[in-house]
């Protein structure tokens, strides 16, 4: 058994400390603890930790970017990150790129820093990569604690999965603002709009939009597309869609601009609820979520679920998954 | 006079005996400076030698001059520096440049080095008919295996077509491009990869030229009949021998039926050769020499596709750089064979052999199945930028190298029959290897600032900004960089002008979804050790592969990225070009357990030294491995700065090498 460098409460203090400040090796430190497996002790202390040394910290918004593999969302990202620096240069920002390869050793090449170049030595940005370990649902079982981490230290966080299906909109649920990249004419439209993932995004992004009349074409496709879908949500206004070429340098600074500006925030008690059912359905299947759903916590969670910003105090993520966790012991026993 | 007609003697029109005229006798050469290389050619020529082919170093190929900060650690080790006229001055002095036959082997940058040759002969007062040579300029084999691209595909063909364009009414003696794919051999193709690549590509610029039309038809047969190929001889040389016999007929049909090219002269497949150096081995290198005689045999023996210009290896290039009597041993080879044999004599000699012809049709069955794949793609640009041709590659050379892993391809001295006893010609003093001193780049440098204190600014800055505009108005670019070239404009300057215009490309990488093809005990004695340290730490070990500095050889670092994958890691490699800044913060954003570096330029211990400062600036104790083309004479001080394990091309199996970096990656504390 290899030691662990967080046997004392001292050194994570310190980590956390430094991660605070924006240094890469303390935070990418941290951020492999949260991806070790049975981390549910770590985490209570490393987020107790970051609540303690910073407690009024406004946290980072979560910017989730997915579409199908060859939409370009790497290099996007990569503009997008070369522009941050000019456009904001009191702010910093993190990606983590999910990737879906993976085989039976079990082992994975990622892939997705080849198309991102990144300014040396600048603490303002910072990028993983995490391998999707087989799940099929586009995100890693770690990422939303990952994610939640990198919050409390910058003050954007992109997450970026590859989507092709119903599955892949998970990242929806864990950001404040996500988008869906497409290609023109890709053919993506009439495949999203069966799967019905057009209704999740907050906007969509054409990218590769190299050449005029294509771009546009697509777009207004796009656009009476998801008209059509707003027939069917009437209260719901047309997400906006942004025009894009990486090659042309084009269209990225709008979308820059409309990330940096943006306000709304998600519900977090609904994420966190979310996720915890998730993670139950994972370890327990439909068993564990049946003893969930007749815990006394769980009513009361049926309640901010209905009434999410009904003054109740957000819900802690440990917490809740602790009080599971002894609950399920019982059942076993 | 004999009155007898005898089939197997070659003739001329008086039924006289006459041979053919040895194919030209080149030797790749270049290093250190335009002074010293000056000195090298000269001496070839005076030895026997019939033409130039002419080694630039990475800097040069990759469009920095020699005072740019990449640069650095890589003046004059793998060619020539070359930064601006002075230095063609120095580099052509006393040598005749219309009486040369003078090979550039060099791609993302051809046009400026043309640039200059043509600068240079102007002011020589030559005229520009007299030029004969050849610029390499095929970028497509650079995005797949060799790395010094610097634009898109869509501009580099923009700059190819400008080139045959400006060639064929100025110096038409000039090979504009030569299409390779002898580097597509050493990254893995098979010999029907290596055939439907290499045309593919050719039909990439025959189309691009047809697209801007700026030829009249016979303008066009002409300029078709300037393509020419340069090709790798392997081992197998019968099988080479037919691929050679493949690629002439069917270029000949390419050209007849795909673009109706009438002249019978204008449709002949004209190549050069270097024979291979990827099976050259470490072990026992003095075996090389006779590998090196066979393959030159597949591509001389048989007349009808017989190459026009051979260039051979050294024996010891698996070492390091050879020295010059390792050259001259290479070209007396090719004299023995070209003036003591009776191979010049004949006719084809294998003409009408069933299985020579059985092996070529089947060969070009397979070929033109591959073509038309790549042509409905959309044609060899699309096949690079989508990634295919790449990927096609790294899976032969994966295929190839799980073959030699398993014994099932035998290479005498590194898999089977290794006891040996040691070579006494690797016993001279220097090792039996050649190093360049590290203070001969103080030379370039003063030649360049020295250069850049004369030039008349004014004149410089404007041939840029001109160069700037004719790139932005697509016009064609060739007097603009002419103009560059009298005015003392350096390389960089040159490469950054256009690079600004046109951006850098960065293409696919071909290691996403490859497998390897090995399932011994060694690999789960490997992946055992893997699922250990999983187990201990909480999640599999993460290696990052990097390929730093200019050295765009990656074939290495993408067989150590599929191995590591196939036993489990998680590997994080971005592609070739990176500085070790770069390198370093991957693997701190990462929380890498190990650093795996490819390098084979011999810039090893420059690169591994700025490598740990920069580990150091984030207080970082990652371990560190390097492979590459390293003399075992580095490896104690390689050692010193902190590398953990060395692996040369001597460390062949796979497995071996992942244990050896999962057992460095176990017994260090655990960084989380």
């Amino acid at each position: 058994m290899a030691p662990l460098l967080f046997d004392t409460k001292e050194s994570l203090s310190q980590l956390v400390s430094e991660a605070l400040l924006g240094e890469k090796y303390p935070i990418a430190k941290l951020i492999s603890k949260i991806e070790t497996e049975n981390n549910l002790e770590f985490r209570e202390f490393l987020f107790q930790e970051l609540i303690l040394q910073n407690p009024n910290a406004k946290e980072g918004l979560t910017i989730g970017i997915t579409g199908t593999p060859g939409a370009g969302k790497s290099s996007l990202l990569g503009e997008l990150c070369k522009l941050f620096l000019d456009f904001a240069p009191d702010k910093k920002m993190a990606i983590v790129a999910i990737d879906p390869s993976s085989n039976v050793s079990g082992g994975s090449i990622l892939g997705d820093r080849t198309r991102v170049t990144l300014p040396r030595r600048d603490n303002r940005i910072y990028f993983r990569s995490q391998p999707s370990q087989l799940e099929l649902g586009g995100l890693n079982p770690y990422t939303y604690h990952v994610i939640r981490f990198l919050r409390r230290v910058f003050d954007y966080v992109f997450v970026e999965t590859v989507g092709i299906g119903q599955n892949e909109i998970s990242v929806s649920l864990i950001s404040d603002l996500s988008f869906l990249v497409m290609q023109p004419l890709g053919g993506d439209q009439v495949q999203f709009m069966k799967s019905g993932i057009m209704e999740v995004p907050e906007a969509f992004i054409i990218n590769k939009c190299d050449e005029e009349s294509l771009a546009n074409s697509s777009y207004y496709m796009l656009e009476s597309t998801l008209e059509f879908i707003k027939d069917i949500l009437p209260d719901q206004s047309l997400p906006p869609i942004f025009k894009t070429s990486v090659t042309k340098r084009k269209g990225i600074e709008e979308l820059l601009s409309y990330i940096l500006q943006y306000q709304k925030r998600k519900d977090k008690n609904t994420e966190t609820l979310t996720q915890l059912t998730q993670w139950i359905r994972n370890e327990y299947g439909r068993w564990g979520i049946s003893i969930w759903e007749k815990l006394e916590s769980s009513q009361w969670n049926q309640a901010v679920k209905r009434n999410p910003l009904g003054g109740i105090h957000k819900l802690k993520y440990e917490e809740e998954e602790r009080k599971f966790v002894s609950l399920i012991q019982t059942k076993i026993k | 006079m004999s009155a007898e007609k005898k089939d197997y003697l070659l003739v001329d029109e008086n039924g006289q005996g006459k041979p053919d005229k040895p194919w030209i006798f080149r030797t790749y050469a270049g290093h250190t400076n335009a002074k010293a290389s000056n000195e090298l050619y000269r001496k070839n020529l005076s030895k026997g030698q019939t033409g130039l082919s002419i080694a630039f170093d990475l800097p040069t190929q990759c469009g920095y001059s020699s005072d740019h900060e990449v640069s650095r650690p890589e003046i004059g080790k793998v060619g020539v520096p070359i930064n601006s006229l002075e230095d063609f001055r120095i580099l052509f002095d006393q040598i005749p440049i219309e009486e040369m036959n003078t090979s550039m082997t060099i791609n993302g940058t051809s046009m400026w080095l043309l640039s200059l040759y043509v600068a240079l002969a102007e002011e020589r007062g030559l005229p520009l008919e007299k030029l004969n040579g050849t610029t390499q300029n095929d970028l497509i084999k650079e995005y797949l295996a060799r790395g010094t691209y610097i634009y898109p595909p869509k501009e580099s063909m923009k700059i190819i077509v400008d080139m045959y364009e400006y060639c064929l009414h100025n110096i038409p003696k000039w090979n504009p491009s030569n299409i390779c794919s002898y580097h597509l051999q050493e990254a893995g193709a098979t010999p029907v990869q290596e055939l439907s690549f290499a045309l593919a590509t050719a039909i990439a610029v025959l189309d691009a030229i047809k697209e801007r039309n700026c030829f009249t038809a016979d303008e066009f047969e002409q300029c078709v009949g300037r393509i020419s190929f340069f090709v790798n001889a392997g081992i197998r040389f019968v099988e080479e021998m037919c691929k050679m016999r493949a690629f002439t007929e069917m270029w000949e049909e390419i050209t007849k039926e795909r673009y109706g090219v009438k002249t019978a002269k204008y449709r002949v497949f004209r190549y050069g050769v270097q024979v291979n150096s990827l099976g050259l081995t470490e072990e026992q290198p003095e075996n090389n020499a006779w590998r090196i005689l066979i393959e030159s045999l597949g591509v001389t023996l048989s007349r009808n596709a017989r190459c026009r210009a051979l260039q051979l290896p050294a024996w010891n290039e698996a070492l390091s750089l050879p020295r010059p009597w390792d050259q001259q041993w290479s070209l007396r080879l090719q004299q023995v064979l070209a003036y003591e044999t009776d191979l010049l004599e004949y006719p084809d000699i294998f003409e009408g052999s069933k299985v020579i012809e059985s092996k070529v049709k089947a060969l070009k069955e397979e070929a033109k199945l591959e073509i038309q794949k790549i042509v409905d793609m959309g044609g060899a640009l699309v096949a690079i930028e989508n990634g295919y041709m790449k990927s096609q590659l790294v899976k032969s050379q994966t295929e190839r190298l799980s073959k030699i892993n398993s014994n099932e391809l035998v290479i005498v001295g590194k898999n089977k029959w290794t006891d040996g006893i040691k070579s006494p010609l690797m016993t001279d003093s220097d090792g039996g290897i050649f190093k360049v001193d590290p203070k001969s780049a103080e030379q370039t440098l003063n030649v360049l600032a020295e250069a850049k204190t004369r030039r008349n600014a004014d004149l410089a800055k404007k041939s840029i900004e001109d160069l700037k505009q004719a790139a932005k108005d697509g016009k064609n670019l060739m007097p603009f960089s002419i103009a560059c070239a009298k005015a003392l404009v350096t390389t960089g300057e040159w490469a950054d002008a256009l690079r600004e215009v046109y951006g850098e490309y960065n293409p696919p990488t071909g290691v996403d979804g490859q497998k390897l093809f090995l399932s011994d005990d060694k690999v789960s004695t490997v992946r055992g050790k893997v699922e250990a340290f999983t187990k201990a730490n909480g999640h599999r070990p993460k290696i990052v592969v990097g390929k730093p500095g200019l050295d765009g050889h990656s074939n290495g670092a993408e067989m150590i990225a599929v191995s590591a994958k196939h036993s489990g890691f998680d590997v994080i490699y971005s592609g070739i070009r990176l500085s070790p800044e770069e390198i370093v913060q991957s693997a701190v954003e990462e929380n890498a357990n190990v650093i795996g570096l490819s390098i084979l330029s011999g810039s090893h211990k420059e690169i591994v030294k700025q490598l740990f400062d920069e580990l150091t600036h984030y207080k970082a104790k990652i371990p560190v491995v390097i492979g590459g083309i390293i003399p075992e004479s580095d490896f104690e001080e390689l050692k010193k700065m902190g590398i953990r394990e060395i692996f040369t091309p001597k460390d062949y199996d796979l497995m071996s090498i992942m244990e050896k970096i999962i057992d460095i990656v176990s017994v260090e504390p655990a960084l989380v």
